[in-house]
């Protein structure tokens, strides 16, 4: 059966120089997938931007706590989230997709978590990769982002 | 307004008596609702971050309610603290003229009777006592407390110590010449008349101990028990609870009927034998196990063969033993209280051989010469609790550590206690901006092999960044030891390590120097307290999980397993993250304060237990950026250069 994919419709940006909205709905989801028992991996544009991940995760409120590594990192008992830009390893349940591309070994994903930005860009590169998406099988949906409340810190 | 209300009172008495005094929420809120505990008999669990004032939060409307109260402490410097500079500005503040005390254990007080035994035969041979005694000489003149602790000079562990203070074992108590002047008894009697007593965990639980025996109680009645650092009470009392028997007291009593029978005794030669028997079957019995120190499982040890034979001799000498003192009762003190010695020696022995009682560890631990034999329980709910509930008493039960993840239920799990209000303080501090808590990316787990080298690189930048100042806790002194090897050749900053000095010198030394660095294990985790830029960062080796080698954290997981509970959920985390609490909690000690928490244990962040941890552990800024921690180092450094 071929994986699902959600597009997430995002809001238009917030502060600039600040985390973008895509990388704070990818923990967001991060952490509420985590807490249905699934193990997630969170496919990053490249190093900076699998490390701001890292630490978005490791800042949220201990109540929305995400136990992750950076693919690299090596524990004996792998946590449910890695976050990374190569190739994952088997095993986890579900990609988020950070990047301007579908990933190559999406195939191996039961469910594919992707985002739609406000920019027109952004929007425009989120429309290619919707087309390859179909065009490889997938199965698509799409629905606006819901960011839940953020703790005040 | 309360009363309480208006003491706190920004225009109260506590401003009045306290330069630059300003009224803090936690502070009135656990004065208020503690005084409401003493009316109401009740039980108060409080749990005051740093910085809360708990001290004052629990004195003042202990010694408003004019009841009588008993406060005890972790330490004996906190005792003296709490005593000497706390306690009377409360007396000041409250204009209550109040009888306290302090009193401390037994092996504090001078003892006349063996102090002017060791006078008459100074010890030449051995110049560091020899000198050590000259002190206590030349103070015993003058001291009018007795308290041994008034001698400066004298190391925590100096030898002269045990040989002028008394021990359960060799008082001698209404027998002795001595009685009338006794420092001890006195300071026992001071307390029994006072209306507040302030004294410490352990002598709580021993005097409780005693208690259970049917022997005289040493601590008045009395109505409010407050237990400040009470987060240590659960082992101490278990430890309390338990028995122990080592060959050192044995070959202390064997060595005690020789003298006798050296002197007095010349005539029976019994005495002689049994003492000699008693000596030889302690270091056989010794030599029984392995050369080097260990720690192990009794129940199992001791049912090898042997260790069986061995044991089977140390038990026959002392049936033997016994009953050659039994023999001669009555023909002196001394020699009645070797009988009584020997006897609880046999009964206690007989205790710790009882393989089948189950809800009780039974642990062994040797050094060079001597082993000791351990039970401690397993649960001391059951008991713990009575002793809550035996007394219509108020207590009040607060540290700046007791709960996990924002609930009480271990500590009082442990405990048995059902019926008690909770508080929790959150300090004043703003930890947001005043600190940071990293845990470095692509750091090994602990037990990695590369794991030192990694926290090797990091301790070096941080303490390039903060210039020294840095605590590196250890959780075990093997790891500490080889990174002070390490760091010795890498940096020149001045190196302090736990062990070389006591720890109270250890601390005035470091903070003789602009950018030491200490490093130092279990002790240090708790009650140091280095404020303003002294301390600028904290590095923690890893996650303080007990060691599953020890043979009484073993026999707590094992029976926790056995009702069907997951040990590491139920003991083992709950008992890290007090410990991590404590440790962390160096860093920040006042509003001022800032710096940087460094954890190389990326568990913390990879592990749903982290979870726990972090709710528990206060609001730090988080990173896992070294080069920001860093930066942060470096920036508060410019501010307040």
């Amino acid at each position: 059966m071929a994986a699902q994919v959600t597009f997430y419709l995002l809001p238009e940006e917030g502060s600039p120089g600040g985390p973008s909205s895509a990388q704070l709905y990818a923990c967001q989801l991060a952490s509420e997938y985590y807490r249905k028992r699934q193990s997630l991996f969170i496919y990053c544009a490249g190093q900076t931007q699998a490390e701001q991940i890292d630490e978005l995760l490791w800042q949220f409120d201990p109540a929305r706590f995400v136990p992750h590594q950076l693919q690299g990192e090596k524990s004996r008992k792998r946590p449910p989230v890695e976050v990374g830009y190569q190739a994952s390893q088997q095993g986890f349940h579900i990609l988020i997709n950070l990047t301007d591309e579908v990933p190559e070994f999406a195939g191996q994903f039961r469910q594919i978590f992707d985002f739609v930005p406000a920019d027109n860009s952004g929007k425009e590169k989120a429309r290619s990769r919707y087309k390859n998406y179909r065009a490889a099988g997938y199965e698509l949906t799409t629905q606006p982002a819901q960011f839940a409340p953020t703790e005040t810190e | 307004m309360s009363e309480i209300d208006k003491i706190f009172a920004a225009d109260g008495q506590l401003a009045a008596a306290v330069p630059g005094y300003q009224p803090r929420e936690a502070q009135v809120t656990l004065a208020s609702t503690f005084y409401q505990t003493i009316k109401a008999q009740e039980l108060l669990i409080a749990e005051a971050g740093t910085g809360t004032g708990k001290t004052f939060a629990y004195l003042l409307p202990a010694v408003l309610s004019g009841k009588k109260v008993i406060v005890s402490t972790g330490t004996k410097n906190l005792q003296e603290q709490l005593y000497h500079k706390d306690l009377p500005l409360v007396k000041k503040v409250t204009g209550q003229r109040i009888k306290s005390a302090l009193l401390k254990g037994r092996s504090n007080y001078l003892c006349l009777n063996r102090y002017k035994l060791h006078k008459a035969h100074p010890h030449l041979e051995d110049k560091q006592l020899y000198k050590d005694l000259r002190e206590v000489e030349e103070w015993a003149s003058r001291t009018q407390s007795g308290d041994v602790g008034e001698v400066a000079s004298l190391a925590e562990d100096s030898r002269a110590i045990p040989l002028v203070t008394s021990t359960v074992d060799n008082c001698l108590g209404r027998d002795c010449p001595d009685y009338e002047d006794c420092y001890l008894v006195n300071a026992r009697k001071k307390a029994q008349a006072a209306d507040l007593v302030v004294i410490n965990h352990h002598l709580y639980f021993a005097d409780i101990a005693v208690k259970d025996t049917g022997f005289g109680e040493i601590l008045p009645d009395s109505d409010v028990v407050v237990f400040d650092e009470a987060h240590q009470i659960p082992d101490i009392a278990c430890e309390h609870f338990g028995e122990r028997l080592s060959t050192r007291q044995l070959i202390e009593l064997a060595k005690d009927i020789e003298t006798l029978y050296r002197s007095e005794y010349k005539d029976t030669k019994q005495l002689g034998k049994a003492s000699e028997q008693l000596s030889k079957s302690c270091r056989d019995f010794r030599l029984a196990f392995p050369i080097l120190a260990e720690k192990g499982n009794w129940r199992e040890k001791g049912q090898q063969s042997d260790v069986q034979a061995e044991l089977d001799n140390l038990v026959k000498t002392l049936d033997f033993l016994h009953d050659v003192l039994k023999a001669n009762l009555s023909r002196g003190k001394e020699l009645d209280n070797c009988f009584e010695r020997a006897t609880e020696a046999r009964d206690k022995l007989a205790l710790l051989i009882r393989w089948e009682v189950e809800d009780v560890s039974l642990w062994y631990e040797t050094s060079v010469r001597h082993v000791s034999l351990n039970l401690t329980p397993l649960s001391i709910a059951n008991r713990f609790s009575r002793i809550r509930t035996d007394k219509e008493q108020s207590w009040l039960m607060t540290s700046a550590t007791l709960s996990v993840d924002g609930r009480f239920d271990h500590f009082t799990g442990i405990l048995g206690l059902k019926d008690y209000r909770s508080l929790e303080l959150e300090s004043p501090f703003d930890y947001y901006n005043q600190s940071i808590l990293c845990i470095p990316r692509y750091l090994p787990e602990p037990s990695e092999r590369s794991a030192i080298e990694a926290m090797l690189t990091v301790a070096e930048q941080l303490i390039e960044a903060a210039q020294g100042r840095c605590f590196l806790l250890f959780t075990s002194y093997r790891v500490m030891n080889l990174m002070a090897k390490a760091l010795k050749k890498r940096i020149a900053n001045p190196i302090f390590v736990q062990g070389e000095t006591p720890k109270r010198e250890l601390l005035d030394k470091y903070l003789q120097h602009d950018d030491p660095v200490l490093l130092a294990t279990g002790s240090f985790w708790e009650g140091v307290d280095v404020r303003g830029d002294a301390l600028k960062c904290v590095l923690i080796d890893k996650l303080p999980f007990a060691s599953p080698d020890d043979p009484l954290t073993e026999a707590r997981i094992e029976n926790c397993r056995r009702k069907g509970y997951n040990p590491f959920r139920q003991i083992q985390i709950p008992r890290a993250v007090i410990t991590l609490k404590q440790g962390a909690g160096r860093l920040i000690r006042d509003v001022k304060d800032s710096g940087v928490l460094v954890i190389c244990d990326p568990r913390l962040v990879t592990q749903s237990y982290g979870e726990i941890f972090l709710a528990s552990l206060p609001n730090m800024r988080r990173t896992r950026d070294l080069k920001t921690a860093l930066m942060f180092l470096k920036n508060t450094e410019t501010n307040n250069g």
